[in-house]
């Protein structure tokens, strides 16, 4: 009958990529591979600083994160959330396309991914909200 | 669609947040099921008649 979450027992992968994150910053670092990438020294530090994000962030939601059901409903209007998110990648290539075309477009590819990636999330995250808020 | 899940959780003295625990789903599906705003799967449909003690045809008026 319990339709529960899988929060909270997907942790050890997290701090898993954290640490294969920092590690491989410490390679490319040794190797001095990459410089100047997205305001850091190198592409090196960049993920190291990734690395310790991420597992600050895993071991704060361990204190802090509430345990939320994931339930017949939420998954629907996650499966909603994600089809408008689509849609906005969709037409959101289709405006850089048109603009791009109008106007060279002059900026770094991986400065380019990450907003498109802060966008992304950032698009389903608010429709999530605002359809959770929903019956649908 | 009208359910009369309100009136026997009434009955029941059980609170959104209980009966919601009880099957399993957040408390906000259970008020949009009260509301008649959400249709739900057979499966919660018979999970929350089971823990009103009610039959699923007597819960939810189709």
């Amino acid at each position: 009958m319990k339709r529960q979450t899988k929060n909270g027992k997907g942790r050890a992968w997290k701090y898993w990529l954290a640490l294969v994150v920092i590690v491989l910053g410490i390679v490319l670092g040794h190797y001095n591979v990459g410089r100047e990438f997205l305001g850091f020294a190198s592409a090196g530090n960049w993920l190291i600083y990734v690395g310790v994000v991420i597992f600050a962030v895993v071991t704060l939601q361990m204190f802090f994160k509430k345990e939320r059901i994931t339930d017949e409903r939420t998954e629907r209007v996650g499966y909603f959330a994600s089809r408008v998110t689509f849609l906005f990648v969709i037409l959101f290539a289709f405006v850089v396309m048109v603009a791009d075309g109008i106007k060279e477009i002059i900026i770094p590819y991986s400065l380019f991914m990450s907003y498109l990636i802060c966008g992304i999330v950032l698009v389903y995250f608010v429709t999530f909200r605002i359809m959770n808020r929903r019956a649908v | 669609m009208k359910t009369r899940i309100k009136e026997f959780r009434a009955k029941l003295k059980l609170t959104q947040e209980e009966l919601a625990n009880k099957v399993g789903v957040r408390r906000e599906t259970i008020i949009f099921l009260e509301q008649g705003k959400y249709n739900p799967s057979l499966q919660l449909a018979h999970d929350v008649a089971k823990v009103l003690g009610k039959k699923i045809k007597d819960v939810f008026v189709f």
